[in-house]
């Protein structure tokens, strides 16, 4: 297809081009199109002129989708007329275009093009920097033409908020309303329309779409980006895909990747074709101390206010495990460059924490800019970060010259013989490390102070970091698999398959919870679980639930459980935190200490009370208790549309926290624990075995025998955490199969469990003789 | 873990990896799993999959990892109490018992003494700071050096860096030193471990190569003028704030201590002749290099601060086995170690162990 069927209006794009070209201001180049539109206006050719106008589509129709080149793309996106909304262009959306053209990628593109029309999958690898995953989806926008074949074009992104910024971002830059053209869908916000054609989503939530679409056959082209994060959900998309490739030769495959390990990605999709962009990044020079470090967050505090002292101007990136070593890291530092500033002439520095349970507000500040001196002339002023490892990858901080990393992360891993899934303090990978690094080269050359040795850095750290489907409990994503119509577990092609006994250790669980039958068929039970984007237990616990007369308790409790603990309690303030937290104490249980608080927290709102106010005077957090408050509405949307009463017991019934706890125990018979013996604080976990204490934040002060717990916690010592008395006759009652007495290993909870049936059995044939 | 250590108790079950069921052959997930074709051993995923070449133990068994409930930085390991403190006079003694060979033995002992040298001096009198005040080139004070112009900023910072990771940002001067001596030691297997770094990050090799240029041409440029050289070793190391108020002070001490050193040299050089000779005259040259042209030592700083190792000699109070210097050693302790020093040259001279031993030669 060439350019001569819309000559005319080839005449004008082509002049703006020029324009462009020169480099010259948008101002100018709209007078002098309008100048030349003047001059040219002939009113013979009339005709023309309002057939370019109402054929504004023709710079897209113009072109063939699967054959487009670099010079016709470029065409339609230097016409005046927004070719995707038919508006004019505003001038903004030029301005963005000179910097959109200054991008890496935009080099290859036509290389990008010719690989992606003579490939179905394709490997895409782009330092960051680079422009891939904005710009990447824009190019397939333009040769895939959406609007044509009315498939759309999705991009995955692992983290919402990358999600949701990316599309704004898109939607700019292609100058469209984000949510019209442009659009993201994230788990608990849809926020696209009829005519979206690109859409940014989360990779969890392509994957629920595609639990009831298999085919996935509302895209022509599916982006994986940020494929080496290695997330649950991208994992199992791509082997989704990699299946779904071989059925539908027309769906067209890009995995987006850092460089690390292309290779295996390539390998992975059967020898694709891999296209490597080179990113925009700053030589980065490496430090290691000489002798590894006593203490890893004091060895950093020192670092950072050594630079401050030292190194020319320049921000400084911090990296510390958890929310609590780095507000401590936070304050100390603080500290130090007071007395600094007192001491002596040094600039003044801003330190900013950044952890993921930080309230956006705060997170936001770590764009600030960093303090000006503090008198003219003075030294300068700079910023430090404190942050997890949420900055090693997705947040991208401009400035940032220097990075000290200990070399620790929290890493989830999971144990499938004790079935605990926890958070622990681990070596990074080396790969990590160098990420790490990578983060101080982003404006100009930095540095990267490593407090290990480089013998430790060669020694103690593994070379990639294990993608989380190998740190995972795997019962959700089992259920999935199930949903999403994979019958062979075992050879399901998966990158990095996971552990055997993990996979058990899932297809148990769920065959316990009546999600699966015994032959591992997906029973109705769980084809419904699956459709909650929650654990499987919680899931079922909540199905249950009007069984117990409580669906509504339980709605709040689930919701309430699946975001962070809303009790506060700061440092300064720990008792008063504790008093107020016994307000809504309920002997019995933290679940119901927890719905205690949340019935409080709504009465406090529709009193009229400033709830903020009131959540901070009983330290409870305002933003974790509106968020459990959205997922409850959310959730509670699914159980309507899957017609699940909603019911409860009478306030004023003596059955009312009974019911609750017993509803409870639907879900989560598997994870209860024993005491070991009366007055001793050791339990034991049923079945497992694990000998385990109740965490100190409890409300229950009197535990009985038995226990629900909500988590298993590792510490130094073994914890159960969130934890509600039950009674053992309940468990006979309500998991039968779980608690078949003969399955049990001889030991204390073995006869105690023989105890209790008898006793049942005793009291019904008394209950039989009475009524007789 | 010592007495005094922290207690961890902890009660462990009778069975805390669950081997019970792990053993368990007919658990409901391990049978499904054996009738989709699944054998104990295998991996789970596709049958001859051509990414199999990457899987590893993770993908066979669960991540495995240690605890971690202290605050030891990466790499360090807690006293277990099989370590003791004070023993480091007796290092070397101790290493020839292990066979250690006297160069390795003779490295580790200036090591030693550079970390305590340097403490010393700083203790005792202080620090001086110096500001960057450009370099001498020809006869007019440049800000920057023209190489430097291009490849810059980490070139000219890379000094002060260094001194940064020797967590003692004030004493770069005497810690350069000390460094480019424990260098020359290291000289021999520098192009080595050169080379595995470069291999290791791009930008690495950018970083390296471009220092490695620069000192070239500052080499050239140095011994033009090797009369100012003097001035030139602080300007170089430029940014950093460099001391040199101890410097004569260091000096005098170093040059003492050389005199000891070659003294020493020459002994073992009769006794090793022929394998010492070349590294020596190697060592004596380099030298006699460094002590011309001071100022290129500090570029030399600039190396991949892998050589940095205990060269950073500022970093610790020795033996304590952290960098982190251990915030004010009591002075009862520098008593102790002059006590100490005095006993390990004893220990250092052959013929006293000999005497020691009882052996006769």
């Amino acid at each position: 297809m060439s350019d001569s069927p819309d000559h005319t209006k080839g005449v004008k794009r082509s002049s703006s081009m020029e324009d462009d070209g020169n480099g010259t201001k948008d101002s100018k180049r709209v007078k002098t199109n309008g100048k030349a539109k003047m001059d040219n206006y002939n009113p013979y050719l009339a005709h023309q002129y309002e057939d370019s106008q109402n054929d504004f589509q023709s710079p897209l129709d113009a072109l063939e989708r699967h054959k487009t080149t670099v010079k016709q793309a470029s065409k339609a996106e230097d016409s005046d007329l927004n070719p995707w909304t038919n508006q004019p262009h505003s001038q903004q959306y030029f301005k963005i275009l000179q910097t959109r053209r200054d991008l890496p990628v935009q080099k290859q593109r036509q290389e990008f093009l010719d690989m992606y029309h003579s490939s179905q999958i394709l490997v895409f690898v782009g330092e960051t920097g680079s422009g891939k995953t904005t710009q990447i989806p824009q190019y397939v926008l333009y040769d895939e033409l959406p609007h044509k074949t009315g498939k759309l074009i999705a991009c995955t992104q692992p983290r919402r908020v990358a999600a949701m910024s990316v599309a704004q971002r898109v939607a700019n830059e292609l100058d469209v309303e984000l949510g019209e053209e442009v659009g993201y869908s994230i788990r608990f916000e849809n926020k696209t329309g009829p005519k979206t054609l690109l859409k940014y989503m989360t990779d969890g939530q392509l994957l629920r779409e595609a639990m009831h679409d298999h085919e996935m056959s509302r895209y022509s082209c599916i982006i994986l980006d940020e494929a080496h994060e290695r997330t649950l959900a991208t994992d199992i998309l791509m082997a989704l895909l990699k299946q779904i490739a071989d059925r539908r030769k027309d769906l067209k495959i890009i995995v987006m990747s850092a460089t690390l390990d292309a290779q295996k990605f390539q390998t992975y999709f059967f020898g694709a074709p891999l296209l490597a962009v080179p990113g925009r990044t700053h030589p980065v020079e490496i430090f290691y101390t000489p002798e590894p470090e006593r203490d890893y967050v004091e060895a950093s505090v020192r670092t950072v206010l050594q630079i401050h002292a030292t190194e020319p101007e320049g921000d400084i990136l911090l990296f510390l495990t958890g929310e609590e070593e780095i507000e401590d890291a936070c304050r100390r530092i603080n500290l130090e460059v007071d007395d600094m500033i007192r001491e002596s002439d040094a600039g003044p520095m801003k330190v900013y924490p950044l952890y993921g349970t930080l309230p956006p507000a705060q997170q936001q500040r770590i764009f600030d800019k960093a303090p000006e001196p503090l008198r003219k002339g003075g030294r300068p002023g700079r910023k430090c970060i404190v942050a997890t490892n949420i900055a090693e990858t997705s947040l991208t901080i401009d400035g940032i010259v220097y990075v000290v990393d200990p070399g620790f992360s929290k890493q989830k891993i999971y144990n499938p013989r004790s079935r605990v899934e926890s958070l622990l303090v681990s070596p990074i990978s080396k790969a990590s490390a160098q990420q790490r690094a990578g983060r101080a080269g982003r404006t100009r050359p930095g540095k990267c102070f490593r407090l290990y040795t480089e013998k430790a850095f060669k020694k103690e750290l593994i070379e990639q970091t294990y993608p989380e489907i190998l740190r995972s409990n795997l019962a959700n994503t089992v259920l999935e698999l199930k949903k999403l119509g994979v019958e062979d577990l075992v050879h399901f092609d998966l990158m990095d398959p996971p552990a055997p006994e993990t996979m058990m250790r899932a297809l148990e669980e769920l065959n316990y919870l009546a999600c699966l039958d015994d032959d591992g068929e997906l029973t109705r039970l769980g084809s419904l679980a699956s459709e909650f984007p929650l654990d499987p237990a919680l899931a079922v616990m909540l199905i249950s639930s009007p069984e117990f007369y409580c669906s509504n308790e339980m709605l709040s409790i689930t919701s309430l459980l699946s975001v962070p603990q809303i009790f506060v309690r700061p440092n300064n303030a720990r008792k008063r935190a504790d008093e107020m937290k016994q307000q809504f104490a309920h002997p019995d249980g933290d679940h119901l200490t927890l719905l205690n608080a949340y019935h409080a927290f709504k009465g406090a709102e529709q009193s009229g009370q400033d709830a903020k106010q009131w959540c901070h005077e009983h330290f409870l957090s305002f933003r974790h208790l509106s968020s459990a408050d959205n997922v409850r509405a959310q959730l509670r949307r699914i159980m309507e549309t899957h017609d699940i009463e909603l019911v409860s017991t009478p306030f004023q019934d003596k059955n009312y926290y009974t019911n609750i706890r017993r509803a409870l125990l639907a879900g989560f018979f598997m994870q209860v624990a024993m005491r070991e013996s009366s007055n001793s604080k050791v339990y034991k976990t049923v079945k497992d075995d694990q000998l385990v204490m109740i965490h100190p934040s409890t409300v229950v002060s009197s535990p009985y025998d038995w226990v629900v717990y909500n988590e298993f916690v590792l510490t130094t010592k073994q914890y159960v955490r969130t934890v509600t008395n039950i009674r053992p006759e309940w468990l006979l009652e309500i998991a039968p199969v779980y608690y078949d007495v003969d399955t049990f290993e001889k030991g204390e909870i073995k006869s105690a469990l023989t105890r209790v049936t008898e006793k049942v059995k005793r009291r019904q044939t008394l209950k039989g003789n009475s009524g007789r | 873990m010592g007495l005094a250590g922290a207690k961890n108790k902890r009660k462990l079950g009778v069975d805390p990896n669950n081997t019970k069921w792990s053993r368990n052959t007919d658990s409901f997930g391990q049978k499904l799993l054996r009738a989709q074709g699944w054998e104990p051993g295998q991996y789970l995923g596709a049958k001859d999959a051509a990414h199999a070449e990457w899987h590893t133990e993770a993908n066979s068994s669960h991540i495995q990892v240690v605890l971690k409930d202290d605050m030891l930085g990466l790499g360090a390991k807690r006293n277990t109490g099989d370590e003791c403190t004070g023993l480091d006079a007796f290092q070397v003694l101790l290493g020839r018992l292990n066979g250690k060979t006297e160069d390795t033995l003779e490295s580790e002992r200036q090591k030693r003494e550079e970390v305590k040298l340097s403490h010393y001096i700083e203790r005792k009198l202080g620090t001086i700071r110096f500001v960057k005040g450009g370099w001498l080139v020809g006869d007019q004070v440049k800000e920057k050096l023209a190489e430097e112009e291009d490849g810059t900023p980490k070139n000219d910072s890379t000094p002060e860096a260094a001194t940064v990771l020797s967590e003692d940002s004030d004493k770069s001067s005497d810690s350069a030193e000390k460094k480019s001596k424990k260098r020359e030691a290291d000289r021999g297997e520098k192009p080595s471990k050169r080379g595995k770094n470069s291999k290791k990050r791009k930008t690495e090799i950018e970083a390296d190569s471009d220092s490695e240029d620069s000192r070239a041409k500052l080499k050239s440029k140095m011994s033009k003028k090797r009369k100012m050289d003097g001035d030139a070793s602080e300007a170089v190391p430029s940014a950093t704030p460099a001391s040199v108020g101890s410097d004569s002070e260091v000096e005098s001490k170093k040059a003492r201590k050389e005199k000891k050193k070659r003294e020493k040299e020459e002994k073992r050089e009769r006794k090793e002749k022929r394998r010492k000779e070349k590294t020596e005259s190697d060592d004596s040259i380099s030298r006699e290099k460094k002590r011309r042209k001071g100022g290129d030592e500090s570029v030399d700083l600039s190396e991949p601060a892998a050589s940095s190792v205990p060269a950073s000699g500022v970093s610790t109070p020795s033996g304590s086995g952290y960098s982190t210097p251990n915030a004010g050693v009591s002075s009862r302790y520098l008593s102790r170690q002059r006590f100490i020093a005095q006993k390990r040259m004893a220990f250092t001279d052959a013929t006293a162990m000999n005497q020691i031993f009882m052996i006769k030669s």
